[in-house]
């Protein structure tokens, strides 16, 4: 079960490099074909410097090439398998671009244990600020993890 | 060219375009396992699947969330796009057919035959902000 104690604590700030193989990569397996994220032509027209990353791109900052999921649960107590994704936030604070170099700063913000008829379950916010080479604020990632216990 | 909606001009209750994708593959959880680096085998062995109770592979909530991102980046600049949350409501296997429905001041996402697996609530800003509420997938 989460422990509760590491509230307010989070992972040693990590970095992901915001790469375009992998911008295309990621739209050609959603199956989207816009333009605007693969070719420069139509990015440059509508005022972007470069082609900018899909709204969803953020995720590949949690998984297996940062292994900031893992480290947090790890960190948290919690087994993966007991794990389901709740719920997913973005704000959108900044722009990114192939080439950034993204530092992601995830807090454990909040941990609530909850009594449901299918048993206990704790829900687990993680919140990410995530700013580029620059300093700047480019957007906030919260994911509500929800931990099963049966 | 990409022609977006005027969001300005949008009354209450005004339809956006819809987006129906293809039947979801294995293949594509492979593929989306490989690029966004969720390589949980929920996602691409059948056998982890039934083991953990599901008829089978299930879609990663991202994916469902993504399929969103490309009807809003249809709809939308993406710089007006300032919030996108999603709630994940329920499992997508293979084979289901994902359409993304939303209506100004109240949007809707399903699948196609089955139960809602996703809602999900999205801030744009042009003029002055909307609210694009209650998506369901």
């Amino acid at each position: 079960m989460a422990d509760m104690s590491k509230q307010g604590q989070g992972l040693p700030p990590y970095t992901l490099k915001v790469d375009w193989v992998k911008i295309k990569e990621l739209v050609h397996a959603i199956g989207d074909g816009n333009p605007l994220f693969l070719e420069k032509e139509p990015a440059l027209s509508e005022g972007y410097r470069d082609t900018p990353c899909p709204p969803t791109f953020i995720t590949l900052a949690f998984q297996e090439f940062t292994g900031a999921y893992f480290k947090a649960f790890e960190a948290l107590g919690v087994s993966l398998g007991d794990v389901l994704h709740g719920e997913e936030t973005y704000e959108y604070l900044g722009e990114i671009y192939p080439g950034d170099l993204l530092t992601c700063h995830m807090v454990f913000e909040s941990i609530v244990q909850k009594e449901t008829k299918s048993g206990q379950m704790y829900l687990i916010t993680l919140r990410t600020r995530v700013t580029n080479d620059r300093g700047e604020d480019v957007l906030t990632a919260t994911s509500l993890i929800i931990e099963r216990m049966t | 060219m990409t022609h977006y909606i005027d969001f300005d001009s949008l009354q209450i209750g005004d339809a956006l375009p819809a987006l129906t994708k293809d039947p979801i593959t294995k293949v594509q959880l492979v593929r989306y396992a490989g690029a966004s680096g969720d390589f949980n085998p929920l996602h691409t062995d059948d056998q982890v699947a039934l083991a953990a109770g599901m008829k089978g592979v299930i879609a990663q909530g991202i994916l469902i969330m993504g399929f969103m991102g490309q009807a809003i980046s249809g709809w939308v600049q993406l710089r007006h796009l300032k919030r996108f949350k999603v709630r994940f409501k329920g499992v997508t296997y293979p084979g289901d057919v994902i359409t993304v429905k939303a209506w100004s001041g109240k949007a809707m996402c399903q699948a196609k035959g089955r139960s809602s697996c996703a809602t999900s609530s999205l801030k744009i800003r042009t003029g002055k902000p909307r609210f694009l509420e209650n998506l369901r997938c």
